[in-house]
């Protein structure tokens, strides 16, 4: 157990190492950020000496070893932008990413595998057909023209909901949230649907494959052949063995979301960390984007590595596979 | 004798208030852009800026149309070749009651350069070599060498507080302080509340303001940076008035009884520059091989390129009318502006002709390269003069890319034939001739801008003596020289002139577009 954990651990110092690499000679290819931002009455000297102030001047190697040496230290550099520390920035707007990714996946997984399970069991019935049907619009539908219009609907023609933004927050350990508020609520409901949506649609797809699967084996046979009610099968036994595929891809979900959710929080504006890294990319702020990719990196390896800690938790056979 | 001094202007503030119509509201902006810090000496780009002249206030302001009028410096005047006096502001009170004098733009001025950042607002001190306070309202900034458009420098010249921002004024302590608020102490229409990265600015009214009392309560200015979602925003009644509204979007408008659009000239002219180097990577003959020189160094050829490009349908078609034909880099009635100019003719058959003459009847090919992302219409005006370049026999290959991708390589001279927006924010020519006409020359600081090695020696003379001449006559009409000898070289053509919407409930709000595109909460009326 704790040599899976240390290569664990192995693993994810590799890959946010070359995550960090990669990312260092992404940005050198493209060419150097201050062209970007520079204002047009600068001076050639001006420009030299901002060069020279950032270390952008200085060789590829040496501009990453010192990155790496602060690193050791703590220090994951301030933003090019904002002059602010990276990890205050990114640690500012993680909570309203948190509660945002947070509720809209567990309640897509949630509902869609619930209904997944029910398409799956009752394939033939009209509710069936329909769920299937309007998972395929899950899919399909681009999502920044779906925020679009539930921003039309609810919010400029009905009136009911905001149109973006993040509603008003209360302060739990000295971190700001919103979802305790009814205001924050109001607030998140569009952005949890925009972003649920394609989750919901690949859960119910998920949940009823495996569903129909499972339903057609001896195990379910002959658990109804001891008289077990259906309930109770559903419960004990088919959520268990469908669970797998479920919790894989709910892992994968979470994380992506978390890291990537650009295109909802740029539509309601929703001061996230998804609209902090796309910006950061577009305007070349190294330090920021180093900085983001390597978190992710690491969330990505963590999720992972607690989805085999629930898969030897649920199946024992994995458990047994693991000991011996 | 103090005391008399605060009277006079008390009571000119407090007969404005008791006439004005005080409305006890909330205006909320939906702005595209927003600062990077609230320290306003940290970053010199426009939102930024816009942002800060609501706490702040600069030394010499901007007008409307972005000329020079009396800010926090009510006079100034050159004493000798080098030295320029400023007459300050008497009776202005900073947020935190404490007074406006000399020392705060000593502190100012010197505070700048220690704690700009990429954006690097040394810019708008570059001529400054000492500071010497007079008096506490009579400040003598020493120049090196003369200085002719020095307080067209100081337009972006932001004046904070010296006894508050004493603490914050090192690269590592500046954004803590200013961020926080302890240091946000300006004397500008409006006092800080809160801001986040990114996040809305929640100001709220100073009712000392010197220029009189604004009519909003509070502001709120929200980042909103997509385009639909702050129209939506605005129709939703989030917002009351928004910032550039996209030309699709206003065709739209124009039709919505609940939104009033407010159409205005911007500053941003589109010109597309044609490299003058005697080899240049992106120009081929159309079968592929290598040109024996480079065709854009003939002038026939770039004339004839200039009489290929129909600026009315670019406005009319392209930017759906909102923009006007442009025949010189800045907009007219600038300073430097010459009225002499003639507007290109769009002559696609002339165009042919001057290509045979010059020896290129069967035409060549060329690969041109702009901004996507960055000014409206910018990639549509692109594949406009695309369509239009082939038309009269110089096969293009249009690019328009993102701005992150354009300006790194711009800046390493990848590109031949390239296009986009300038805008003259100073409003005058020394700014833009400076930077983009004159060749390229470390030395006496021009030409950081010039891509396209234009070395024209005339131009280059005319732009070191107009900076030299303190009178402003005489150096208006050498800029307009120089300017006319530039658009005759057709090395850069330019193409239009845009023009920025605003968006507001109608009805609720009036004010006056600002050709730097800002939005000024304090200029913005309550119309009820």
């Amino acid at each position: 157990m704790l040599g899976f954990i240390i290569q664990r651990f192995l693993q994810a110092i590799g890959v946010m190492a070359v995550m960090s690499l990669i990312v260092f000679c992404g940005v050198y290819a493209i060419g150097n950020p201050i062209d970007i931002v520079i204002p047009p009455e600068a001076t050639q000297d001006l420009r030299a000496e901002v060069i020279r102030r950032l270390g952008l001047d200085r060789p590829l190697y040496e501009q990453y070893f010192i990155f790496l040496v602060n690193l050791l230290k703590g220090d994951l550099g301030r933003s090019f932008v904002y002059n602010i520390p990276v990890l205050e920035l990114i640690g500012g707007r993680l909570p309203a990413t948190l509660e945002l990714v947070l509720i809209s996946v567990v309640s897509a997984s949630i509902i869609g595998v619930s209904l997944g399970i029910y398409a799956g069991y009752r394939p033939e019935s009209w509710t069936a057909k329909t769920i299937m049907a309007a998972s395929v619009l899950g899919f399909s539908v681009p999502s920044f023209w779906v925020g679009l219009i539930l921003i039309l609907t609810f919010a400029v023609n009905l009136g009911w909901l905001p149109a973006g933004g993040r509603g008003a927050t209360i302060d739990i350990w000295g971190v700001a949230w919103s979802f305790p508020t009814l205001d924050g609520l109001s607030h998140i409901i569009l952005p949890a649907i925009n972003l649920a949506l394609f989750k919901l649609a690949m859960m119910i797809r998920l949940a009823r494959a495996g569903t129909r699967e499972i339903m057609l084996t001896d195990t379910i046979k002959f658990a109804r052949a001891a008289g077990l009610s259906e309930i109770t099968i559903l419960r004990q036994h088919l959520l268990k063995l469908i669970s797998i595929p479920i919790i894989t891809v709910f892992g994968l979900e979470l994380g992506s979301t978390l890291a990537f959710a650009v295109v909802t929080e740029t539509i309601f504006s929703w001061p996230g960390v998804g609209k902090l890294i796309i910006d950061s990319i577009a305007v070349l702020d190294r330090p920021v984007m180093v900085a983001y990719l390597i978190l992710v990196a690491f969330l990505f390896v963590t999720i992972n590595f607690v989805i085999d800690l629930i898969f030897a938790l649920i199946d024992p056979r994995v458990r047994r596979g693991a000991a011996s | 004798m103090k005391k008399q001094s605060f009277l006079a202007p008390l009571a000119l503030v407090l007969s404005l208030t008791t006439t004005s119509v005080a409305s006890a509201q909330t205006l909320t902006m939906g702005v595209r852009g927003g600062p990077e810090s609230m320290d306003p000496h940290y970053s010199a780009l426009g939102p930024h800026a816009e942002a800060a002249k609501h706490i702040f206030d600069t030394l010499v302001w901007s007008g409307t149309d972005l000329q020079i009028e009396p800010g926090l410096a009510t006079s100034w005047s050159p004493v000798d070749e080098d030295t320029w006096e400023f007459k300050l502001r008497k009776g202005v009170k900073f947020h935190d009651g404490s007074d406006f004098d000399a020392e705060d733009v000593k502190f100012s001025i010197e505070r700048i350069p220690v704690v700009s950042g990429p954006t690097t607002t040394t810019i708008y001190v570059r001529r400054v070599a000492g500071v010497e306070v007079i008096d506490p309202h009579t400040i003598h900034i020493h120049t090196d060498g003369q200085a002719a458009t020095l307080p067209n420098d100081f337009i972006r010249l932001f004046i904070v507080s010296s006894e508050a921002a004493a603490d914050y004024s090192t690269p590592e302590t500046a954004a803590e302080g200013f961020n926080s608020g302890a240091a946000t102490i300006g004397t500008g229409p409006y006092k800080y509340v809160s801001w986040e990265p990114k996040g809305d600015l929640v100001l709220e009214r100073n009712d000392d303001y010197w220029r009189g009392k604004g009519s909003w309560e509070k502001v709120v200015r929200k980042e909103i940076p997509n385009d639909s979602s702050r129209l939506a925003a605005l129709k939703a009644g989030q917002v009351d008035v928004i910032n550039y509204v996209s030309s699709v979007d206003y065709l739209a408008l124009e039709n919505d009884a609940n939104i009033d659009a407010v159409k205005g000239d911007s500053v941003y002219i589109m010109n597309l520059q044609l490299d003058q180097r005697e080899k240049t990577p992106l120009v081929r003959a159309l079968d592929g091989t290598e040109l024996a020189q480079n065709p854009l160094r003939d002038l026939r050829v770039r004339q004839a390129i200039d009489h290929a490009i129909d600026r009315q349908t670019m406005v009319d078609i392209v930017l759906e009318g909102l923009g006007r034909p442009a025949n010189q880099m800045m907009p007219p009635g600038f300073f430097g502006s010459s009225e002499n100019i003639p507007m290109p003719e769009y002559n696609p058959a002339k165009a042919k002709q001057l290509l045979a003459d010059a020896g290129y009847g069967d035409g060549f090919e060329v690969d041109l390269y702009c901004t996507a992302d960055r000014l409206p219409g910018d990639g549509a005006i692109c594949q406009g003069l695309g369509q239009m370049f082939t038309q009269v026999g110089i096969k293009t290959n249009v690019n328009a890319i993102s701005k992150t991708v354009y300006f790194p390589a711009q800046a390493r001279l990848e590109y031949s034939m390239f296009m986009n927006g300038w805008g003259t924010l100073t409003g005058e020519a020394s700014y833009t001739l400076g930077g983009l006409a004159h060749s390229n020359n470390p030395d006496v600081k021009l030409g950081a801008y010039n891509r396209i090695e234009y070395k024209n020696d005339d131009v280059d003379r005319l732009l070191q003596t107009g900076a030299r001449m303190m009178d402003a006559d005489q150096r208006r009409a050498t800029y307009e020289e120089a300017m006319e000898k530039v658009m005759a070289d057709k090395a850069y053509i330019s193409i239009v002139q845009l023009q920025t919407v605003w968006g507001a409930k109608a009805g609720s709000v009036e004010f006056t577009p600002r050709y730097d595109e800002d939005t000024l909460a304090f200029f913005i009326k309550s119309a009820n």
